[in-house]
């Protein structure tokens, strides 16, 4: 972290989300305030339906809050926009694309010339080691490679900021651990401002610059804050890693 | 059904005795799909054939090879001023015009309703009213408004084809998964882009799914309207097989009938590959 | 567009819809009575409402009261109907398991398949006459096919990984068609159910406007046969207001149905 200029910068967030005509409230985050700097991976954790997907899609101005207010470079955020790319839980991708083509929509809103485009987006193809797959469909893709597409979409598009929802959540053990190795290179090649939502422990040691944690109940609040200082490339099997993993594991279950 | 047990018991015969493996063989063989199929075909036809030749059954029943002289005949004959081939064409031409008609109307009429809350808001409850009465049911009114000419069967068509394409393309567009514009908006698209790169791409294949089946109602449609009255076409046909007592017309015409709706059913499902080939085919 | 803003609809999208069905009420009943579209060619909603009154107990022109219409309708459709369910579903069933039975079954049922309803019509008449056999004939042949499709993917579709475990405890293949398959095809052969019904209707209509001596399609055909247009609007409610009300009545037993197997099923 040398770089220290705050990129993201939630102050005091609170959702309500209301149904049947606000007849039934659920509070889902309460009183979140956090700030990311340039170039920072940030992970969140928390456990199932904590309102870790709810908090990032208030960062990425698909939802609004119920009180509180985001800014990205001092700006206040009000809707979605490109200077923020979403990897989604599920993976979400345009089934009626290639992947060339998904990976290459975000050029296209932009209105970047269609040679200009394919060049970017192979070089991300590529970068997520998908080259050989441009002209392949979404369903004829394995889940990892799916969201290998959705990493790709996200960082051609060249935005500011990074979210990443449980990208790998629905993955098998295998693949996953895999995807965080490519997860922490691809950032290591281009560097970016990273908010990483998951509620695996050990991944977020493994890809943090800075955990913070969620309480496990209803409303969401922000837990504690870890700085992980550790080298990179990580070892899952270090000793430090594995005491940090320790330590966080062993105060998030005395929240829970 | 004898005929096909008879058929079964040769083979069990021709090869017995030849062991414990050669029981087993045979067992696959009866249960082979294939082998299935024949023999179901060929008892069909025996079945078909001798109970047409019995007593006087043929008056009402024709055998299979009566059947193919038929169609030979009509293919060649003329019958109220055409041949086969020319009745065919009348009604595909009937078909033709009034899908066009009814899509042409239908589809873009579901987009807006899809896409404009108030359209909708005014349109469905009128459109729910007409729904549930067979297309058919106005042929009446049809005939007083028209014509007994192309008009009223046009007229019949295109509502056919015009109640599906309506459904499937207001249906489609209503149900695209709503993560799909979170994914284009976080892309920095506008409502414009938005309805270009999800909107319609998402909702293309109901809309294709609702033109299929326009088609093929568009083709009940035809055959409903001409049996009613008509001078051509391929309703005219098998009714003028019913008036002229004329069995193996009725069915010579219900073969064609059937083999075009088949072919119908075939070319839009390849068009369908070419047009839509990110859509997943569900394992038969 | 998040979830709050669409909660309360405006006013003006709660009224829109009365306001477009009365409008075409009154526009319809205007444009007769101010003689735009002469009456020779569609009656007014007021007359169509009338004749409905008279028609309640007045057999005449056309010889029958609309309830002995409708009835005849009914009887017909049912009728061709009850006998498609329990020879499709039954064959269906056993062609999704047995590959004997697909196998023989198959190639007769795919040369009918693509025939429309409608083109049963003149063989069905020569074969039996006007009268309510061939009606019954006709509907079945239509309402089968839907019937056996749906059982038979119904079939197709049941849970590999259940009827594995099932061979593994040593069920035999009647067993577990029994248990396994025909349970799990339920809910498609309900699918089918409906289908089939909106079929065997449409085409009966379509049989009873081509030839009959009763029912609704025979008072449409009627009401053109003696320039009565009031008739024709009449049988074309008729039709579409009866073939809602058993759509309707289908789908409930559906739920019923569906909602008993689940509670069911996890008891199990
Ligand atoms: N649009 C909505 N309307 C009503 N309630 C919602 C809405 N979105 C989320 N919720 C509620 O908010 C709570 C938190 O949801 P959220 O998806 O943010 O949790 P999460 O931590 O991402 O869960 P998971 O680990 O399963 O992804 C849930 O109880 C959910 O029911
Ligand atoms: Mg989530």
């Amino acid at each position: 972290m040398t770089d220290q200029t705050t990129k993201i910068e939630c102050q005091n967030l609170s959702k309500i989300f209301k149904q049947r005509s606000g007849k039934v409230q659920i509070p889902v985050l309460e009183s979140i305030s956090l700030s990311v700097v340039e170039n920072e991976f940030l992970v969140i954790v928390g456990p199932g339906q904590c309102g870790k997907t709810t908090l990032l899609r208030i960062i990425a101005g698909l939802e609004t809050p119920t009180t509180g207010k985001v800014f990205l470079d001092g700006k206040e955020v009000t809707g979605p926009g490109p200077d923020r790319g979403m990897v989604f839980q599920k993976y979400t991708l345009f089934p009626w694309k290639t992947v060339m083509g998904n990976v290459e929509m975000g050029l296209k809103i932009g209105g970047m010339s269609k040679r200009q485009r394919r060049e970017v987006a192979s070089h991300y193809i590529n970068l997520v080691g998908l080259q050989g797959f441009e002209k392949a469909y979404p369903h004829q893709l394995s889940g990892g490679m799916k969201q290998r597409v959705g990493i790709a979409r996200a960082y051609a598009n060249n935005p500011k900021v990074l979210l990443l929802d449980e990208p790998f959540g629905q993955l098998d053990a295998q693949t996953r651990y895999l995807m965080e190795q490519e997860t922490a290179r691809i950032w290591s090649v281009e560097k970016k401002t990273v908010i990483f939502v998951t509620n695996s422990i050990e991944e977020a040691v493994y890809l943090a610059d800075r955990i913070v944690t969620l309480e496990g109940k209803l409303p969401g609040r922000l837990k504690s804050t870890y700085v992980v200082n550790l080298p990179r490339p990580r070892e899952h099997i270090d000793k430090e890693f594995l005491e940090m993993r320790h330590t966080i594991t062993k105060e998030t279950e005395l929240l829970l | 059904m004898k005929t096909t047990m008879g058929h079964t018991v040769s083979v069990h015969a021709a090869s017995h005795g030849n062991g414990k493996g050669t029981a087993a063989h045979i067992g696959k063989v009866v249960k082979n799909r294939y082998v299935l199929y024949f023999v179901s075909i060929v008892s069909l036809l025996v079945i078909w054939h001798f109970s047409a030749v019995i007593g006087e059954s043929s008056k009402y029943m024709p055998t299979p090879a009566m059947v193919l002289t038929e169609l030979w005949r009509i293919a060649h004959e003329n019958l109220a001023g055409k041949n086969l081939l020319g009745h065919l064409w009348s009604s595909m031409h009937r078909v033709l015009i009034g899908f066009a008609i009814g899509s042409l109307v239908g589809v873009p009429l579901g987009l807006f309703m899809a896409l404009n809350r108030y359209l909708n808001a005014l349109v469905k409850p009128i459109f729910d009213l007409f729904k549930p009465m067979p297309p058919i049911s106005w042929i009446s009114l049809a005939i007083l408004w028209f014509g007994i000419g192309e008009e009223s069967k046009v007229f019949i068509i295109a509502i056919g084809a015009f109640v599906p394409a309506l459904i499937n393309s207001y249906n489609g567009i209503r149900l695209v998964d709503p993560a799909l514009y979170d994914a284009i908006r976080m892309l920095g698209a506008n409502r414009w882009q938005t309805m270009i790169e999800v909107t319609f791409p998402a909702g293309f294949p109901a809309l294709f799914a609702g033109l299929q089946i326009a088609l093929s109602v568009a083709w009940s449609c035809v055959l409903a309207a001409e049996l009613v009255s008509a001078r051509s076409g391929m309703g005219f046909l098998i009714i003028l097989g019913m008036t002229m007592s004329n069995p193996a017309m009725i069915l010579s015409g219900m073969v064609v009938i059937a083999i075009t709706a088949y072919l119908i059913t075939v070319v839009l499902s390849n068009v369908e590959k070419w047009v839509c080939p990110w859509k997943v085919e569900l394992p038969q | 567009m998040n979830s709050e803003t669409k909660l309360k609809d405006p006013l003006s999208l709660k009224i829109a819809p009365w306001v477009s069905v009365i409008g075409f009420f009154v526009v319809w009943q205007l444009l007769i009575d101010t003689e735009i579209v002469p009456r020779i060619l569609l009656a007014s909603p007021v007359e169509v409402g009338k004749l409905l009154i008279d028609k309640l107990t007045n057999p005449d022109p056309d010889g029958a009261v609309l309830m002995t219409h409708t009835i005849i309708s009914l009887i017909e459709a049912l009728l061709g109907y009850i006998l498609a369910l329990i020879t499709g579903i039954p064959l269906g069933l056993l062609m999704g398991w047995f590959v004997v039975a697909e196998g023989l079954a198959r190639p007769p049922f795919e040369m009918i398949r693509p025939i429309p309803p409608v083109a049963w019509i003149p063989l069905a008449i020569f074969w039996f006459g006007i009268g309510i056999t061939g009606k019954v004939f006709i509907i079945w042949a239509c309402a089968v096919v839907p019937c056996v499709i749906n059982a038979y993917t119904g079939v197709r579709m049941a849970n590999p990984t259940l009827i594995q475990m099932a061979r593994t405890y040593g069920a035999s293949d009647w067993q577990i068609f029994t248990k396994i398959c025909i349970p799990s095809a339920l809910p498609m052969v309900f699918g089918g159910l409906q289908i089939a019904l909106a079929l065997a209707w449409t085409t009966l209509v379509a049989a009873e406007l081509i030839a009959a001596d009763a029912g609704l399609g025979y008072l449409i055909t009627m009401g053109r046969r003696l320039l009565r247009p009031d008739m024709i609007v009449l049988g074309m409610i008729m039709v579409g207001l009866t073939g809602w009300f058993i759509g309707n009545i289908i789908d409930r037993i559906e739920r019923r149905l569906t909602a008993g197997l689940e509670r069911g099923g996890a008891a199990t």
